[in-house]
């Protein structure tokens, strides 16, 4: 049962990415991609039961394979290196021939071949958790990209479709990502790391326009680097321990302070792949690429492999001072993007930059490195993924409905688009209040990091810049004028059914929260003295705190429904226009000025750029972040 | 079961002592501008009074938030009495803090929308110094929850003195008070009007300056927390804490969100690095 699962979970989407590749009827299409999510969604629920195993299936162990993962693995590199030299980028030309040199020595001369097939499988149940978020918000996000990219096309006006290849890349990935949560073997982890790498640079130069084409590019140079170091502290690795399982290779290094550097090396291939500052660049360039791709890859998905893996690898450095080092840095990330997040007002970049920030969070969590932490790192994990996917496909609606990507235009959205409005303000309202899960994740990660002057301090900041720049954006969303009615927008079901199933998973798992920690989060912890945290009536609590988490639910849901009761629209209500120091002008938005000249007025949110403006921050912050990687090493030896 | 009689029962009386509060606040002021200023219990008539006009909404969506708002305020100040967890007490009142700038950000009024931008820069301010000062007491505790304080023998404040200065800054800010009264000030008729409160009116302002007497009683509640040992102890800190606040409220001109924002997080986050550090050492009095 077990091996069938996994089997379907990682070739399923790559057989459907090939069918999407070749059969290229638009029906038909639709057809496989409901098919496949459905089948996706049912393995991932149905894997819930076998969590934990180890295993190694009869096709890992046969020579065959072997060979084939060592030649795609070359010819993946190959395929990096043409593309390097295809756009003449000498930077992705050296980091990709390095690899080739670094992985033939290592395969040829080191191993020759011999060394000993680890255990291929390893599913415990942070593999499970991210196999749920891969494949339930993979597929949503793929059937929401029915649509979106054949309003896309229509708009870009192409003779030729290229949606095959968009969704063959869309699936190819979420295959990769599924495998790659799952193996066990360091060699095969490097193998589909480089899979994600090349789908996120093809699905970034999708449109093919010149910034596309540019930003691809840095996305590719940048996850290069990663791999390129995930790679050397593999071979570091295996030349003290000579292993390859990554099981083995934890349970050797744990508690030890020893192959500080190579695990530094994966944590900075971890940052990389998670655009934890300062290689927070290509997320943000990522932002070109159509909205489907930002939602997937660069936000609920694929983004999270960096954070997977040290996640994975916490329990090996836990107590070095590289994780303290690794917790200072991801909490500088937080903190930092959360500043620059307020110097923006395209919407697009908001999201981006948030992403960035809390990934930054979740790490500061990992490199906190106790049980609370960690709880807190993976509840995060979880929401952030959902609540940021409902985002990002909320933005692309409401960009390929008006036209922008800037929060100023979405002003009194709600009078255009009632629907997305809502949603949206919700999925916002989901990310920054009590009792949703993202807050319960924020709640855990403050109580454990007040042990640490400097993450507590970047935190607390870090923290209310958050709140600044979501409340700002969702206060606007729903305004309208008054008189102006609003009809519900047209969408199309395949839009509508991921919106809404977002939306309710990320106010329900909030709900679930006690129940995912203790089935899903807890087990995970082995050779516990004590649970980091005790349940008891829906109460999350232990001697620190207390999170009241289903009383909380219970008061917000009657609260709701009592507010929305009493401020249903009565009659004796009077409707006033904005008050004006003054007549009103006719039109809506004018005053009478002086001279009985009809003045018009216009308003905007605060940017801060004085403060938090790209120009003003970025260098310091790159600046700042790349001294602390490089204490980061340094710490390490 | 007695805990959550505590919260009842101080959700029932927190208005009230609000209302004596404030109403003093505005009497002692008075007296410091020589006026002789209203009757003790002007607060609670103005909300009455309020309660009474006509309804006229300027947004659909603005009563809900309103409700919003005051829930959470008096959620908060339950869950103090329920002796809660500090940080979470913290996040539900910040729930109130954000439906009330949404509330202000929905009206398309210049005045409103001012207010309700330079509202989130308060909060902006004054949340990470609440944070830290809450971070201060788990480190001096090893809790969050506010039971762990009233078990010290010590008052709180002989061991995080700069902190309760940073709260103090936090709390000036928090109630508006000059020199940082800087989204609504008392009086309307300066160039923001009245700022994020401008397009309330009636009995949503009367909701309004409810929860802003259940918000008042939270603060004055946590600021008791750093006395905690003795009764008369902690009713001086409470009296010299918020005649300070009378007095400063009275001195001090209106500034700007810049200068707030630029002086508080300078003082206030050196301050609180000084007494954590202090703490982190292990050094106690």
């Amino acid at each position: 049962m077990f091996e069938n699962l996994i089997t379907t979970l990682t070739f399923c989407p790559l057989v459907a990415a090939l069918a999407c590749y070749f059969l290229r009827g638009e029906r038909l299409r639709s057809a496989l991609v409901i098919v496949t999510g459905i089948v996706l969604i049912l393995s991932a629920v149905l894997l819930i039961g076998s969590a934990p195993v180890s295993m190694t299936p009869a096709l890992f162990t046969s020579v065959k394979f072997k060979t084939f993962i060592q030649s795609a693995d070359f010819l993946l590199l190959g395929l990096i290196l043409y593309f390097g030299i295809k756009f003449k980028n000498r930077i992705i030309i050296g980091l990709s021939l390095l690899q080739v040199i670094i992985l033939g020595y290592f395969e040829f001369f080191m191993t020759a071949g011999t060394h000993e097939a680890p255990v291929g499988i390893f599913c415990d149940h942070l593999s499970l958790i991210m196999v749920l978020i891969i494949s339930i918000a993979g597929s949503l996000i793929v059937l929401y990209a029915l649509p979106y990219m054949k309003n896309h096309e229509k708009h870009l006006k192409l003779k030729k479709s290229r949606q095959p290849r968009f969704f063959a890349l869309l699936f190819l990935f979420i295959g990769a990502m599924n495998a790659m949560v799952l193996v066990n073997d360091m060699m095969l982890f490097y193998f589909f790391f480089e899979i994600t790498t090349l789908c996120s640079f093809l699905l970034i130069g999708h449109d093919k326009t010149e910034e596309s084409k540019r930003n691809s590019l840095t996305a590719l140079w940048i996850n290069s680097l990663g791999g390129a170091t995930l790679l050397i502290g593999i071979v570091l690795i295996y030349t003290q321990l000579h292993t390859l399982d990554i099981q083995s290779i934890i349970s050797q290094v744990q508690g030890k302070d020893i192959l500080l550097i190579p695990l530094a090396l994966l944590c900075i291939a971890g940052f990389t792949k998670a655009a934890q500052m300062p290689f927070q660049k290509w997320l943000l360039g990522a932002m070109v690429a159509p909205t489907p791709t930002s939602a997937l890859l660069h936000s609920s998905t694929m983004v999270k492999a960096g954070v997977y893996l040290l996640i994975r690898f916490a329990p090996a450095f836990a107590g070095t001072s590289l994780s303290t080092l690794v917790a200072v840095c991801g909490a500088f990330t937080f903190l930092s993007a959360a500043a620059l997040a307020i110097g923006q007002s395209n919407g697009k970049k908001v999201l981006a930059y948030s992403t960035i920030s809390n990934l930054g969070l979740i790490i500061a969590c990992v490199g906190i490195n106790t049980h609370a932490s960690l709880t807190a790192a993976i509840i995060l994990l979880i929401f952030h993924a959902v609540s940021k996917a409902l985002l990002f496909l909320c933005m692309g609606s409401i960009e390929q409905h008006i036209g922008s990507r800037d929060i100023e235009d979405m002003r009194g959205l709600f009078g255009e688009m009632p629907i997305t409005a809502l949603v949206i303000t919700l999925g916002i309202l989901t990310m920054i209040l009590p009792p949703f899960g993202m807050l319960i994740g924020k709640w855990m990660a403050i109580e454990s990091a007040s042990g640490n002057l400097l993450v507590i301090l970047m935190l607390a900041l870090g923290s209310a810049l958050t709140v600044v720049y979501w409340a700002r954006w969702a206060g606007i969303l729903m305004g309208s004028d008054f008189s102006g009615k609003s009809t519900p927008e047209k969408m199309p079901l395949f839009s509508k059914i991921p919106l809404f199933t977002l939306l309710s998973s990320a106010i329900l798992l909030g709900f679930l929260t006690p129940i995912i920690y203790s089935s899903m989060i807890l087990p995970d912890f082995s050779g516990l003295v004590a649970a980091p945290f005790s349940i008891h009536n829906g109460i999350i609590f232990n001697n620190q705190g207390s999170f009241a988490v289903y009383p909380l639910f219970f008061i917000a849901i009657v609260v709701f429904l009592f507010a929305l009761f009493l401020s249903r629209p009565k009659k004796a209500a009077q409707q006033v226009s904005p008050y004006m120091s003054g007549i009103q002008g006719k039109q809506p938005g004018s005053f009478v000025g002086p001279m009985n000249k009809v003045t018009t007025y216009t308003q905007s949110n605060y940017y801060l750029s004085a403060f938090f403006g790209e120009e003003k921050l970025s260098n310091l912050v790159n600046m700042t972040a790349g001294i602390l990687i490089l204490i980061l090493i340094g710490v390490s030896f | 079961m007695t805990l959550f009689l505590y919260a009842i029962i101080g959700v029932i009386l927190a208005p009230f002592a609000g209302v004596l509060v404030v109403g003093l606040d505005r009497i002692l002021t008075a007296k410091f501008q020589s006026r002789i200023g209203p009757p003790l219990l002007q607060p609670l008539y103005d909300i009455c009074k309020l309660w009474g006009k006509k309804p006229m909404i300027a947004h659909r969506f603005q009563p809900l938030c309103v409700y919003i708002y005051l829930a959470a305020a008096m959620v908060s100040v339950g869950m103090f009495f329920a002796q809660s967890d500090l940080l979470l007490i913290f996040f539900v009142q910040a729930v109130g803090a954000i439906f009330f700038v949404i509330g202000a950000l929905l009206v398309p009024s210049p005045f409103s929308q001012a207010g309700g931008n330079r509202e989130l820069i308060q909060i902006l301010t004054y949340e990470p110094l609440i944070i830290l000062v809450l971070a201060g007491i788990y480190l001096y505790t090893g809790s969050f929850k506010i039971d762990a304080i009233y078990a010290l023998d010590k008052p709180l404040l002989i061991n995080l003195p700069l902190l309760f200065i940073v709260f103090g800054y936090a709390l000036t800010i928090k109630l508006k008070k000059s020199p940082f009264d800087i989204s609504a000030s008392h009086h309307a008729h300066q160039e923001l009007v009245r700022g994020v409160l401008t397009e309330y009116s009636g009995k949503m302002l009367a909701l309004i300056e409810m929860a802003h007497l259940y918000e008042t009683i939270l603060i004055l509640g946590l600021c008791s927390l750093f006395w905690t040992t003795s009764i008369w102890g902690m009713a001086l800190l409470l009296v010299i804490t918020y005649l300070l606040e009378i007095i400063i409220d009275n001195i001090c001109a209106r500034m700007s969100f810049r200068w707030m924002l630029k002086s508080v997080w300078t003082t206030g986050i050196v301050l609180s690095a000084i007494n954590l550090i202090w703490l982190y050492s292990g050094a106690r009095i």
